[in-house]
């Protein structure tokens, strides 16, 4: 076959110029430390490289989401902690307020101590976070949510749960609302709340029962009425919510203290003795402020007691109040709790987002980062190619027939 | 025959002479591109009958030959062609290429950065500076959009430019070859014996070879020696000495970009682009049409949708002064541009009605004279639109704004080409991010049941209900029925209670669930004060992983990702393909010179071998000459 002189030089230089190409190509992988220069080397992994790119700074995100809510659930735990505290220290003066031995003025002494725990209580549940935010205001984070009204203490705020987004498909809630918090704890037991007429004038105090048949409650409001005559002490049950009329629901039965009054799925029992006439209302729970609770302590503590009289009123208000302190702590701590397990799970949430985050990087690096051990043994492989050809072109262009004429 | 001897010697001298002639002019041209070598043909003289037998007379030139494969060389013009399409299409993909999938100067950081600040709002709703991050993440993204728009569009100029100067070379070419085919006409009569202007004939092939690197043509060799040249669909370049030519104007569809006409004499002819294949100017409209535009169209897409579902979701929430949202985005309006040939008066506009429904297609609307009919350029789908407008189709509504059409007339719809241009910042107000919804429910603190109510979402889509943010009450009758106040219109009488079912007036939805007592109240208010609400703001965020375009199946992320994987795979594709085009060349031509090409040690072999033909010959002379002293000293 015939070669042409041409053919000789375009082929080595098309060579020598394909040789070189890859050579700096695979130079420029190992200077940038990248697979992956263009996405037109490798398509497919340089789309699967955006997306995991995206997926990971979402990752990223989700991980400064989390670290906002901790701070403000730390900041929710560390305020309800302090209220905790504050209502056992209530409790704690109400319960040596029931001392017998008190005079009106040790009373009206607790009394002061507890309305000063109230602003105090106040202070907290108006707590703010460092940037002025009301922590329990629902929604409305610049209104002050709790202030004295002359019909007791006012929410301003609303029932607004704030929400955050700490991983991929789950969102947890930041805050609690003050009116779950502080305002909507049920009285009495739960279920029904016993209480004295004001017009009682006996010893009979009810004590707070309990639900013994859930599905005989009809949530009906009832009264039972005492009667003594020739010293036997009657009460009648009547159902007041039943229309047009009341339903007497028994009457006549015969009164014992401490022994169990029930009817419709509901017991309780009425100690001391009441006086003819003595009246106790059984209602549905409704919803009472921790701040009304301890108002209406120190509003029963600061009510003189005349000799004797009046203490059957006093026991029974303390009782209550007592009752109701318990059930906001309870709610308080079920807060808490709720906020323990939150602050767990974004704990949980922050390993697992940091293994996927190690994840991604791993993907990432082998989808678009070079392996250099290749890369370098492809480098000395391709720089012995273009010496070769470099070494074998001078010697093929330096033969010609003309040197020899 | 004395003279015999001197006429042999002296025809051996002179065609050693061409010989060496010849051998030096194929040396000196060696390197000439299109050259293909000579050669002498040689033959010897009629022998003179002397005597009973034939007594040579010496030789004879026949003629100078080119040695000459036309197959090899139009194979050489074929596959030259191709190459340079491949390799001119594979070069402005580069482009395109290393500037889309830029994992840090493409859309996709910039995208990421302005969800990460909606996450910043919806961590803090009430943080000023958290939503002035966000505005400054969505400046950042829409100036990503635009400033690769604007590197497409100057990609596209750029190319108009190129498209010009490749039709304007090829109209040189034709040129040149009109003239070639006079000259080796005339040359070719004027030899006696039909002999050929060879070198001609290798400079013609040789533009040819040029012209065919710049479009494919086809050629026809006339008997009288000049050559036919046709474009496209057989529309003639060059007829004997005659050249036609190409002219760019700008293009009836799109006046952005320019369209390649025939012109001959005074007419002109238009061309059906797509017949334009190969070469240079091939490539150029190739990666103009099938490659620049459509990704355009992607990127527009994407800005699209990211704007006009941030600006949905906006709109359904409360910005902080407690106003309903507004835009956060300007967006852009579909383009579209009327035919140039029409001779209605019609002016027709297009609207975007549904961002998740749009293709990255571009659409020519058509008018019968009594129907209208959509045809959806990316796969020729058409769609019968009647014969009234407006009309929707592919998330996009098309009206007509004045006039009327006649029949034939066509318009052209770009919904999605300025997406990415006309993509901007609406708001400079912080205060305009909608981060919370603008109602709230509340249960009243006196109720008695166990019943709670959800915060409640504001129905999709937009408008909004103009009652949204009056005040409703739903209050419990029973523990299974509630009465509702404030609902509009008024609801009558009293409504089932499912716990947990959804409730739905006036624009939102509420879930109670638990067990309500008679007399419970649940409020549904204006949410007024709501600076810590961020229940909208959770939403924006949310929008970053949904699928919401191309009838939702992928998501902002997934599109942008979807375009540059279109790219990359063109790219590598082209990459690939010229890449095998260009040693396919070198064979090819390998094949070709390896008949026509000169090697340098055949011209020197050839030197020595006329340098010693014509010594012999000389030589000759001088015994001719010597044999002629001695006959001459003989009468001494």
């Amino acid at each position: 076959m015939r070669i042409s002189s041409n053919t000789l030089f375009d082929g080595n230089v098309s060579a020598l110029n394909q040789q070189q190409t890859r050579l700096l190509q695979t130079q420029q992988q190992i200077s940038t430390g990248r697979r992956i220069l263009t996405a037109s080397d490798d398509p497919v992994a340089a789309t699967r490289a955006l997306d995991v790119t995206q997926s990971d700074a979402m990752n990223t995100q989700y991980a400064l989401n989390r670290t906002a809510v901790r701070h403000t659930l730390s900041l929710a735990e560390s305020t309800l902690q302090s209220v905790t505290s504050l209502l056992q220290d209530v409790r704690t003066a109400a319960i040596s307020a029931g001392n017998g031995a008190f005079a009106n003025s040790d009373r009206q002494t607790i009394a002061a101590e507890l309305s000063g725990r109230l602003q105090e209580l106040t202070g907290l549940a108006n707590s703010t976070d460092g940037a002025g935010n009301y922590l329990f205001a629902g929604f409305q984070s610049k209104t002050q949510p709790f202030v004295d009204t002359p019909a007791g203490m006012g929410y301003f705020g609303d029932d607004g749960q704030r929400l955050a987004q700490v991983g991929a498909s789950r969102q947890m809630a930041s805050s609690n609302s003050g009116s779950d918090v502080f305002m909507r704890i049920k009285d009495g037991n739960g279920t029904f709340v016993t209480q004295a007429a004001t017009a009682n004038t006996g010893s009979g105090v009810a004590s707070m029962g309990n639900v013994i048949n859930p599905a005989l409650l009809t949530g009906h409001n009832y009264q039972i009425d005492f009667t003594v005559a020739a010293g036997v002490t009657t009460y009648s049950v009547t159902d007041n919510s039943t229309l047009p009329v009341p339903t007497v629901l028994s009457a006549g039965n015969p009164y014992m203290s401490g022994q169990a009054i029930s009817f419709d799925g509901m017991q309780f029992d009425v100690q001391g003795a009441p006086a003819n006439g003595d009246a106790f209302t059984v209602s549905p729970s409704a919803n009472e402020s921790i701040f009304k609770t301890i108002s209406d302590l120190i509003a029963a503590l600061n009510t003189p007691l005349a000799n004797g009289t009046g203490m059957a009123q006093l026991t029974g208000s303390l009782n209550r109040g007592l009752n109701n302190l318990d059930n906001a702590l309870d709610n308080i701590l079920t807060t808490r709790s709720s906020l323990g397990l939150r602050l767990n799970e974004i704990d949980a949430l922050q390993t697992a987002g940091e293994d996927l985050s190690l994840q991604f990087r791993q993907m990432l690096s082998e989808l678009q980062d070079v392996d250099y051990n290749k890369a370098l043994s492809d480098l000395t492989q391709q720089q012995m190619y273009l010496q070769a050809a470099q070494k074998t072109f001078s010697k093929v262009a330096g033969l010609s027939l003309f040197d020899y004429l | 025959m004395g003279s015999n001897l001197f006429t042999s010697a002296l025809s051996g001298m002179n065609a050693a002479q061409i010989g060496l002639a010849t051998t030096e002019h194929n040396i000196a041209n060696a390197n000439t591109p299109g050259f293909t070598r000579q050669e002498v043909l040689i033959g010897s003289r009629p022998p003179q009958s002397f005597g009973g037998s034939f007594l040579g007379q010496g030789v004879d030139i026949v003629g100078v030959k080119r040695i000459y494969d036309q197959f090899l060389t139009t194979q050489v013009q074929q596959e030259q062609n191709q190459a340079s399409y491949l390799s001119t299409y594979h070069s402005a993909m580069k482009q395109i290429d290393n500037l889309i999938a830029d994992p840090t100067a493409g859309v996709s950081p910039a995208m990421q950065e302005f969800f990460n600040a909606v996450n910043g709002v919806a961590n803090n709703p009430e943080s000023v500076p958290a939503r002035q991050t966000l505005l400054g993440g969505a400046q950042f993204v829409t100036n990503r959009f635009r400033a690769i728009d604007q590197r497409l569009t100057d990609i596209a100029n750029g190319l108009t430019g190129q498209i010009t100067s490749s039709v304007n070379t090829i109209n040189t070419y034709a040129q040149q070859i009109a003239t070639l085919n006079g000259n080796i006409k005339r040359a070719t009569a004027a030899s006696q014996g039909g002999q050929l202007p060879n070198d001609l004939l290798d400079q013609r092939d040789q533009v040819i070879n040029q012209l065919n690197k710049e479009i494919k043509v086809s050629v026809q060799t006339q008997t009288d020696g000049a050559v036919s040249v046709f474009v496209g669909n057989g529309q003639a370049l060059v007829i004997n000495e005659q050249a036609m030519s190409l002219r760019t104007i700008q293009s009836s569809s799109d006046p952005s970009k320019v369209d390649i006409v025939y012109q001959s004499g005074n007419n002109t002819i238009p061309l059906q682009q797509n017949s334009l294949q190969g070469g240079n100017l091939g490539a150029y409209l190739a990666f103009r049409d099938q490659s620049l535009e459509p990704a355009r169209n992607a990127l527009g897409r994407v800005a699209l949708g990211l704007a006009a579902s941030i600006n949905q979701q906006n709109q359904l929430g409360q910005d902080l002064n407690g106003v309903l949202g507004g835009n956060l985005f300007n967006t852009a309006v579909p383009r579209a541009d009327k035919g140039a040939l029409n001779t209605g008066t019609a002016v027709v506009s297009a609207a975007i009605s549904d961002v998740g429904a749009l293709t990255t297609s571009d659409y020519q609307l058509k008018f019968d004279g009594a129907n209208y009919t959509m045809l959806r350029l990316s796969d020729n789908t058409t769609t019968n639109l009647g014969a009234t407008l407006p009309q929707t189709v592919d998330g996009f509504t098309v009206s007509l704004t004045a006039g009327a059409a006649a029949a034939g007339d066509t318009f052209l719809i770009r919904p999605t080409a300025n997406g990415a241009r006309d993509i901007g910042v609406a708001t400079s107000d912080p205060a305009k991010i909608a981060a919370a919804v603008p109602m709230r429910a509340t249960a009243a603190l006196t109720n008695i049941g166990s019943a709670t109510i959800g915060s409640g979402t504001v129905n999709t889509p937009l408008p909004l209900d103009p009652n949204l943010q009056a005040s409703v009450s739903i209050t419990f009758d029973t523990p299974t029925t509630f009465t509702v106040t404030g609902a509009v219109p008024a609801v009558v009488g009293s409504v089932a209670y499912t716990s947990g079912a959804d409730i739905s007036y006036n624009g939102w939805t509420v879930q109670i669930t638990g067990t309500p007592s008679v007399g419970d109240i649940f409020d549904i208010t204006q949410n007024t004060n709501a600076t810590g609400d961020n229940r909208n703001a959770l939403l924006l965020a949310a929008l970053q992983n949904q699928n919401l375009l191309a009838n939702g199946t992928i998501g902002f992320q997934g599109a942008y990702g979807q375009l540059v994987g279109e790219i990359g795979a063109k790219a590598h594709e082209l990459d690939v393909t010229s890449q095998a085009q260009t040693n396919m060349v070198a064979q090819t031509v390998a094949a070709q010179q390896a008949v026509s090409g000169v090697n340098l040690d055949e011209e020197a072999a050839n030197l020595l071998r006329y340098q010693r033909a014509y010594q012999a010959a000389a030589k000759a002379m001088q015994i001719a000459n010597t044999m002629f002293d001695a006959l001459l000293s003989l009468g001494r």
